[in-house]
């Protein structure tokens, strides 16, 4: 465009042009993203309370943060999402596999899987919650009912009242509605991984087991680790599901770091010191996850192709 | 036995276990849909029976009317979320083209950086940001009100559709937007004449991404409303709770509030992927 002799106005006025279109987007964004992320980090170093219908902030600098050292809820939130995380990654990621994998065989193969994989994706997060709310029942839940008559309980559970068990069905509720998002985004990679290389393996004599390890997998590296960062951000951040089957009970048995930052925030209405834990979530979100890039290394080139 | 019919022992094996693995997913898949769909056609007193009293024969509709009947129960909850996620989808899409088409065509300087930084944003939680939102939505009375939950849902649906809308324009041929400027055509008549009809399916994918998460979106929504503006969501959370036994009911409001984005998923299922995995990351 340059050989034109209006080519510098036009793209000058084309580059004005540009910034009169950013710049909504840009200043919706700085209102709601930019403004809040730099002023929950101070209000972390201040106590903020609502006095009279108004916010009073002062500063206590690293109070907030030096008193979740020794605040008792903070080390129940803490094991409590580090077992949670745990066990939901590592549960959602093997089930998932599982799942793509099975689906990925010419048996798998029917539409019709794909769109039951899409249900439990699409239920809104608060459905699923009173559903399970609902299964786990200590009076007339089906789970109930169901293991009692295949005789592996001998008297109706309290699920979400028992404070060893409690926690474990709150996974088991998040496990089965996260499950089939990870196991489309596998499925996805399972697809770009080219037949050549399968074929290749088992001339050269793989075992089924072989050709997992040594093409599968490889093959899968960049949705793997995808999906465990995502994984392990929705598990640390879940509420939804804490909100409607605990409240974080019993005895804090299910509180979690989300719903600890909410409820400190708003129901103590210690808007400072919920600041400083929602900073330490993502604090904590963020270091795991560039340990997780440093440890998979995603990006192979081939798997890099859109899902 | 020789070693053919091994080999075919071992392959029947191999397809049974997989047809089993198949059975197995499935069970676990649609067994609490199953359940769910079942608990909504049951009166109270077959749910209430130990173990439950699964009869077709009392199969009722009962639940159902009850949800649909008294507006305060769902129905209006049902208006208030199609207003906030339309207004939220109508605004994101909007705003979002506008800038993802500057961003990818029109050289803005700095163009690309601002797009790492509008993604690296999305790694903050929600509770980092709702925090200073509610005091400042409170100091400006928006506190429970359409217009409050629009803006809060901008901050995480706004970024994806510029993502996913940005990809796309990038890869459109730029030799039509060429033709159109030497046949006299202005910006913005090629973005909108040119550019924006052939970007319906990535706009469509961005449409459905920000309805249904702003439909379905919880967190924001407890914060931020009061008694006006309940959210489906809200209004499905109110029926859970210890002393609440309305389980029929309950699980009926479940289900019809999640017909209309299953449908949504379902229908639109192929831009879907592409659109969650762009905004999975949000906060």
């Amino acid at each position: 465009m340059t050989d034109t002799p209006t080519g510098p106005t036009l793209e000058d006025r084309r580059r004005r042009m540009g910034y009169f279109l950013v710049a909504p987007a840009m200043l919706v964004l700085i209102l709601v993203v930019l403004f809040p992320i730099i002023r929950s980090l101070i209000y972390s170093f201040q106590s903020v309370k609502p006095e009279g219908g108004r916010f009073r902030a002062t500063w206590v600098w690293f109070d907030n943060y030096r008193f979740m050292g020794s605040d008792p809820a903070v080390r129940r939130a803490l094991r409590n999402t580090i077992f949670f995380t745990v066990g939901e990654v590592v549960l959602v990621i093997g089930i998932a596999l599982t799942v793509a994998l099975l689906l990925n065989h010419p048996f798998g193969r029917f539409g019709a899987f794909r769109i039951i994989l899409l249900i439990p994706w699409a239920i809104a997060p608060v459905a699923n919650a009173v559903l399970w709310e609902w299964i786990l029942n200590g009076s007339y839940g089906v789970l109930n009912a169901v293991l009692l008559r295949l005789g592996l309980i001998s008297e109706y559970k309290i699920w979400l009242g028992d404070a060893g068990l409690a926690l474990r069905m709150v996974l088991l509720a998040d496990v089965w509605k996260s499950v089939p998002f990870i196991a489309l985004l596998l499925l996805a990679g399972l697809q770009n991984i080219p037949n050549y290389l399968y074929r290749a393996a088992r001339l050269d004599g793989a075992t089924l087991w072989q050709r997992f390890r040594f093409v599968t997998l490889p093959g899968l590296r960049t949705p793997l680790t995808l999906a465990v960062i995502l994984q392990t951000i929705w598990a640390i951040k879940v509420f939804d599901l804490i909100y409607v089957l605990t409240k974080g009970g019993p005895g804090d048995r299910t509180l979690m770091a989300n719903f600890l930052a909410y409820r400190v925030t708003f129901n103590y209405l210690d808007f400072g010191y919920g600041a400083a834990l929602a900073n330490a979530i993502f604090l904590a979100m963020l270091v795991l996850s560039l340990i997780y890039i440093k440890v998979l290394k995603p990006g192979a080139p081939r798997s890099r192709q859109q899902t | 036995m020789n070693e053919g019919t091994r080999r075919r022992i071992h392959l029947l094996l191999r397809d049974g276990a997989i047809i089993a693995g198949l059975g197995i997913f499935l069970i676990w898949t649609l067994a609490p849909i199953a359940w769910m769909i079942l608990t909504s056609l049951l009166p109270h007193r077959a749910l209430i029976t130990r173990p439950p009293d699964i009869d077709p024969a009392l199969f009722t509709l009962k639940n159902i009317n009850g949800v649909l009947e008294d507006r305060a129960v769902l129905v209006d909850s049902f208006i208030n979320s199609a207003i906030v996620a339309c207004a939220t989808t109508a605004l994101a899409l909007t705003l979002g083209s506008l800038a993802a088409y500057a961003i990818a065509r029109l050289s803005v300087p700095g163009g690309n950086k601002l797009m790492l930084m509008v993604l690296a944003t999305q790694m903050f939680p929600g509770i980092v940001l709702i925090i200073p939102l509610f005091i400042l939505l409170s100091r400006a009375h928006l506190i429970d009100t359409h217009i409050g939950l629009v803006i809060v849902y901008l901050s995480f649906v706004l970024p994806v559709v510029m993502w996913i809308l940005k990809g796309f324009f990038e890869s459109i041929p730029v030799q039509l937007e060429r033709a159109a400027m030497v046949d006299g055509a202005t910006t913005m008549q090629t973005f909108r004449l040119v550019v924006l009809p052939m970007s319906l399916p990535p706009l469509f994918a961005a449409g459905v991404f920000a309805f249904i998460e702003s439909w379905n979106e919880f967190f924001y929504a407890v914060i931020l409303t009061r008694t006006e503006v309940k959210t489906v969501p809200i209004r499905i959370s109110e029926f859970s709770g210890q002393y609440r036994t309305a389980y029929g009911e309950m699980i009926a409001a479940a289900m019809i509030a999640s017909i209309p984005v299953i449908i949504m998923a379902i229908v639109f299922r192929k831009y879907i992927l592409l659109g969650f995995s762009e905004g999975a990351v949000k906060g």
